[in-house]
């Protein structure tokens, strides 16, 4: 992702919560600080169909949000 | 002016600090140096009796660890190992473990940072374990010799210090575990019937080496009843069908420690592959014993050519095929063996211990500065 990134591409990381600051230290360490993260709520395992769903729901708008932002 | 003392006059090589033991352990807390119990002071003179075991360049890293993918050289590794009891003998094996444990089919990015309680475990093999006293008898992944006791912590320090596996930040394990202080053994060559674990991943024997395993804790097999090879491996290969394990779900490479007695008892009617064949053949769980919504997400998906449709009957194996089945011998007297299952997504790596130009170490005098 951080080399994605690098190249110009729109790119985002998904975390839920409690691995926001992992999420974080992993970009700094990639040489990519400011690349954006968009918080979804935890767990990933163990959801139903429908909370998976939720959290896409969740999701989209930050990514959609992100693109507008990159394009402008 | 030392070649040392060169190096720590570069920006943050050095900190100072009162000369005093609870005043050093005190800032080490505060900086979050350390696994919570008391480290030994690393000093320029400790720190250079560590590095007279290294024949490399002392500022050149020898390998990255994640999760921070921080440069390990041999002077921070000396600094550690000093932090966590070593004596400067011990340096050589513990500069390998750290070598083997950051190859890529490790994967310890995942293994430092997983919620799952894994752990890198180091099996020393070869020459160099009886030299440096490592415990491959009774209690040898408890306490009560320095050499398994301190290599192990300080490779728990490198990778707290060095690699960021700081608890809910680089080390997300939702409980870790006891053998993230220290989980270093040696094999019981001399107790096993069988060619030793580094041989028959492809090495000398003569050999010095580590193996490395992204591993949880040993699970006690007892089998005080068997009288054959048949038995024996069958109460372990029945241990080893268990729900919960991630091993159920990828091709890994689980561990069987088994205990001398019952290794001699398995010999006598098997040969190591033989035994491997038979444990995994009968290592299973049954679908049955799965969750339904393990078996709709997992399952069908992972195992799709042999198992779309499952009835409660079939089976999920253990380990997949008999050669991803480690077995070494470890222990003193008595009727018991261990399983260890690992992580899932790392596969063991077995790396000797070789001097700067190549060659096969045959005492860990031979990494010592003249």
């Amino acid at each position: 992702m951080a080399n994605l990134s690098k190249r110009g591409l729109t790119t985002a990381v998904i975390c839920s919560g409690p691995f926001m600051k992992l999420g974080q230290a992993q970009a700094r360490v990639f040489g990519v600080p400011d690349l954006p993260l968009l918080q979804i709520p935890h767990p990933l395992g163990g959801v139903s169909i429908e909370q998976v769903q939720a959290r896409a729901e969740v999701a989209v708008p930050q990514f959609v949000k992100l693109l507008k932002e990159k394009t402008q | 002016m030392s070649k040392l003392a060169q190096l720590l006059q570069a920006s943050g090589a050095s900190i100072e600090a009162e000369d005093d033991f609870d005043s050093v352990n005190a800032l080490m807390r505060e900086k979050g140096w350390s696994d919570g119990l008391p480290i030994v002071p690393p000093t320029e003179a400790r720190v250079a009796a560590m590095l007279e075991y290294c024949d490399r360049p002392w500022d050149q890293p020898i390998a990255k660890i994640p999760p921070r993918w921080g440069e390990a050289t041999p002077l921070l590794l000396a600094a550690n190992a000093v932090m966590a009891g070593c004596q400067p003998r011990y340096f050589p094996l513990f500069m390998l473990a750290i070598e083997a444990m950051c190859e890529e089919p490790l994967n310890l990015y995942g293994v430092q940072a997983t919620t799952h309680l894994c752990a890198p475990l180091v099996i020393v093999n070869g020459p160099v374990a009886k030299e440096l006293d490592i415990n491959s008898g009774h209690n040898a992944f408890g306490p009560g010799h320095q050499a398994n006791a301190t290599i192990g912590r300080a490779i728990r320090l490198a990778l707290i210090n060095i690699g960021g596996a700081i608890p809910a930040l680089g080390d997300m394990s939702t409980f870790g575990s006891p053998a993230k202080y220290s989980y270093l053994v040696a094999e019981n060559e001399d107790e096993s019937p069988w060619e030793p674990l580094h041989v028959e991943r492809g090495l000398p024997r003569e050999a010095s080496a580590v193996t490395v395993i992204g591993a949880e804790c040993p699970h006690n097999v007892n089998d005080h009843e068997s009288l054959t090879a048949e038995g024996v491996l069958t109460t372990i290969a029945g241990t080893m069908g268990i729900a919960g394990v991630n091993d159920i779900y990828y091709q890994s490479q689980p561990l069987v420690i088994m205990g001398p007695e019952h290794a001699k008892m398995a010999a006598a009617g098997y040969t190591k592959a033989e035994a491997k064949r038979f444990i995994q053949q009968r290592a299973h769980v049954a679908v049955g014993k799965l969750s339904r919504e393990n078996i709709d997400r997992r399952v069908k998906i992972t195992f799709k050519d042999r198992l779309a449709n499952p009835k409660p009957d079939d089976v999920v194996y253990a380990v997949q095929r008999p050669e991803d089945l480690l077995i070494a011998v470890i222990g003193g007297a008595g009727k018991h063996s261990a399983y260890v299952p690992t992580f899932g997504a790392t596969l063991p790596v077995t790396r000797a211990l070789k001097t700067a130009d190549g060659r096969l170490a045959k005492s860990v005098e031979d990494f010592r500065r003249r």
